[in-house]
């Protein structure tokens, strides 16, 4: 048996005449773990579902455990040993932590009945494997995000997985959670299992894989042991380019008051939250999921009802809205965390989805006065560098960055006097989100206030001007950029103001 | 400063514009395709008779089919229509009772009912939080129920002789017709061309986004329920004055084939896409399948079956061209 547990070998894929990978080849070892970065569209989705049985490429092959593999179901991959955890996890959230691991193989009787002792005893078996706890019997759905993706680890032990496939794993965790999933990485590849880890995320690879592998436009760019790479190269092998500087910064003086927040508290979880925020700048806001960062945003933009406090708009002196709509006229607006679900209309082209917001100026009687329309879209493609090929494009049909620029077109057009972005640069490529980052400098120079809510702490630590860390819905302490560090921020996001000031 | 060049590579056009294609001209290409095999299989489909009945039919189905349309682009489904063309039928002969001069009040009757059974079944779907399947089927039998207990089982009243100027045609022209089109063209301009039409595809395609852009989503739901009745009146009120009699069973098949009409015509089940252009060919085809199926001397089940193959054939292909990346 050669010393690869798998070999991709010049593989090539197009679709209907775009040229999706080509003659790209990987190669794994048992036991490692292999970083594959790139940016959206770069072909490392496609490669994996290749490698899935997905899609049969067109050219190519694969050798696995030392035999050339043809053509297989996904039934048989996965019986060979093969396992993919997708972004969307693919469990039942009425089921049991059990019958999830062992969904549609689960040990049955001699007449077919479910034998329950046998589900929960080779279930606690796996977890144990993995070093996680879990309650067995607790329905999915009552699961954390980050659980869940640990039960879907969970099921591909259940598969006798020697090869793992995490598509974005981090992109629905933080922090600790991060950290757990890497420690149960490091114990999987201590057990021989070979792990492909998809992420986004420089910092990640650099922290956990052994080799990399850098997809660029269906190519292959580089290979390379970790060790041998530092964080400029990587950017440029995704990007194509030298990037000087990853967070564009300008100096600029403290502002005006614009926005004060005092003692807000909901039913959720805020509880006595007060915030300034200055003309032209930055407040990054920093805690782990959970840590009412989220409801935060969505009590300040009127989204969720309060249960205490006021927020006024100083120069607007708007104060006390009770709904999206009353935020937005008074020039304030979200960009939410959840593009797709909250932000974007996928199913609508690019044109409905920049004017929808401001349609009352885009309209007479009711009526769209369409030039007007298509001035505001064509101003918003250019000032944000919108790929597409129509205004009347489907939103659906474009990149991850290029829909959060949708997103905040459709917020520029209604020009307001405070942003919220929560998780601005999520599932967006490295291209994209340094746009993201220079298009905020812009409008902080026009004198926009930003309120970013980020996992990612460089991101918050380059780019904010103060940052304010949340922690069991209350404000664990506020930092300068200058005091700020990661170990700081972490500190007050999982200890809280009082236990942190005493350490 | 200004941002710089973009370093994605293109987006492939391909999909979305296959995509566009398919659902802004596919109903039309089958549509044709049709009308084609009908020239061969029942030449009889282009006498000016069967043009003439065909098009009055589709002009019935085809007004509830607008507002049919217009609920399910905002992911909603009504099912109470039918209920409202039989509530519309004993309105129109109690109130009218056979006096030309009470026609107007009669209709007038018949859409503010029409317009709280919407109304009813927006707050449902929106304040309560039924789903708009459970909704309208409840409000369906509701107002199944309480016509027969009126009229007790047996309708009372006379519709006016003056309903019967829906009757009036001019070759292909009848007023069903005109009313269809009319509407139609109405509707697909606020649909397209109005702050409102917007909104109602905004709600659609994505509740929570639109609720956070500002809509009011509850407002734009629940009108758009009270269209879809106030549609079904209309429709009502041509069926009575086609038969011009009380009819217990008036329109029934044609709550489900508007649904199928919209369905067929490219209008999403989960909202947010489609139109009426769409749903105006998605008519044209089911009448003129059924229409066919008659003119074969085929049995009416048959009918069923092809209307069923012709459904499920035009959302396997909506699904093939709408698979997502």
């Amino acid at each position: 048996m050669s010393e690869f547990i798998l070999e991709m070998r010049n593989i090539s894929k197009s679709f209907a005449g775009v040229q999706a990978l080509k003659d790209v080849s990987i190669r794994c070892r048992p036991g490692l773990v292999y970083g594959l970065v790139g940016e959206n569209g770069a072909g490392k989705s496609t490669l994996m579902k290749i490698l899935a049985g997905a899609y049969s490429a067109d050219a190519g092959e694969i050798t696995y455990k030392g035999e050339r593999r043809d053509q297989a179901s996904t039934a048989e991959i996965i019986a060979s040993g093969i396992s993919i955890i997708y972004q969307e996890l693919a469990l039942v959230g009425q089921m049991s932590v059990a019958e999830n691991i062992f969904l549609g193989r689960e040990p049955r009787h001699a007449l077919g009945i479910l034998n329950l002792p046998e589900l929960h005893a080779r279930s606690a078996v796996l977890l144990k494997r993995l070093g996680i706890e879990l309650d067995l019997d607790l329905p999915v759905s009552e699961l954390t995000i980050a659980q869940q993706q640990l039960v879907e680890i969970a099921k591909a032990l259940s598969q006798h997985a020697d090869l793992i496939v995490m598509d974005e794993p981090s992109a629905i965790l933080a922090g600790s959670e991060l950290d757990q999933l890497f420690e149960i990485i490091q114990n999987l590849v201590e057990q021989g299992v070979t792990i492909i880890y998809i992420s986004h995320r420089l910092e990640e690879v650099f922290r956990i894989a052994d080799e990399v592998t850098v997809l660029k436009d269906g190519e292959l760019v580089a290979t390379r042991p970790i060790g041998e790479l530092d964080r400029a190269t990587l950017v440029e092998y995704m990007v194509g380019r030298p990037l000087d500087e990853v967070f564009p910064q300008t100096e600029h003086e403290q502002g005006e008051l614009v926005l004060a927040a005092k003692d807000l508290a909901t039913d959720t979880i805020l509880d006595g939250v007060s915030l300034e925020l200055y003309a032209g700048e930055i407040l990054g806001i920093a805690g782990m999921v959970g840590s009412g960062r989220t409801e935060l945003a969505r009590a300040l933009f009127g989204a969720d009802p309060l249960t205490g406090g006021s927020i006024e708009l100083v120069d607007k002196g708007a104060s006390a809205w009770g709904s999206p709509a009353q935020a937005i006229g008074a020039g304030l607006v979200l960009a939410p965390e959840d593009r797709k679900a909250h932000g974007l209309f996928t199913t609508l082209s690019v044109r409905i989805n920049v004017s929808i917001p401001i349609l009352s100026t885009l309209t007479r009687l009711g009526v769209l006065k369409r030039r007007a329309e298509d001035q505001v879209v064509r101003e918003a493609q250019e000032r944000l560098s919108i790929v597409m090929s129509s205004p009347d494009q489907e939103t659906q049909f474009l990149s991850g960055g290029n829909q959060q620029k949708v997103v905040l077109a459709k917020w520029l057009s209604t020009d307001p006097a405070v942003i919220i972005l929560d998780e601005p640069t999520r599932g967006v490529d490295v291209g994209a989100k340094f746009e993201i980052y220079r298009l905020m400098r812009q409008l902080n120079d026009r004198g926009i206030a930003i309120v970013m809510i980020s996992s990612e702490l460089p991101e918050i630590i380059g780019m904010s001007d103060r940052i304010m860390v949340m922690n069991d819905g209350r404000v664990a302490g506020e930092l300068t950029r200058d005091e700020a560090g990661e170990a700081r921020i972490i500190e007050l996001a999982t200890l809280g103001a009082a236990e942190a000031g005493q350490s | 400063m200004s941002l710089a060049k973009p370093y994605e590579s293109p987006v492939p056009d391909r999909r979305w514009k296959t995509r566009k294609f398919v659902a802004d001209y596919g109903v039309y290409i089958a549509l044709v395709i049709l009308l084609l095999v009908g020239a061969v299989l029942t030449p009889k489909l282009y006498s000016v008779d069967t043009i003439a009945v065909v098009m009055r039919q589709a002009s019935q189905l085809g007004i509830v089919a607008i507002g049919q349309t217009m609920v399910l682009l905002v992911a909603g489904l009504d099912l109470s229509v039918g209920g409202i063309f039989i509530m519309t039928s004993v309105v129109v002969a109690e109130v009218g009772n056979g006096r030309n001069e009470m026609v107007i009040p009669a209709i007038a009757t018949a859409m503010a009912l029409g317009g709280l059974v919407g109304l009813g079944n927006g707050l449902l779907v929106t304040k309560r939080r039924v789903p708009p399947f459970v909704a309208t089927l409840g409000m369906l039998v509701l107002v199944k129920g309480a016509t027969q207990a009126y009229t007790r089982g047996v309708p009372g009243g006379f519709v006016p002789d003056v309903l019967g100027i829906v009757n009036r045609s001019w070759s292909f022209l009848s007023v069903p017709l005109i009313l269809w089109f009319g509407l139609s063209a109405i509707f697909i301009f606020i649909l397209r061309g109005t702050s409102y039409g917007r909104k109602v595809y905004a709600v659609g395609s994505n509740i929570e986004a639109a609720r956070l852009s500002g809509i009011p989503v509850d407002a734009i739901r629940i009108s758009v329920y009270i269209l879809g009745s106030l549609f079904a009146v209309v429709s009502g009120v041509v069926l009575t004055g086609y038969v011009l009699y009380v009819d217990r069973f008036i329109g029934s098949g044609l709550d489900l084939d508007s649904i199928a009409a919209a369905v067929v015509g490219g209008t999403a089940f989960v909202g947010g896409r489609g139109g009426l252009l769409g749903t105006i060919a998605g008519v044209l085809i089911i009448q003129i399948l059924s229409t066919m199926v008659v003119l074969l001397g085929l049995d009416v089940e048959v009918q069923f079956i092809i209307k069923g193959l012709v459904i499920l054939g035009a959302v396997t292909l909506y699904s093939v061209a709408n698979v997502e990346s």
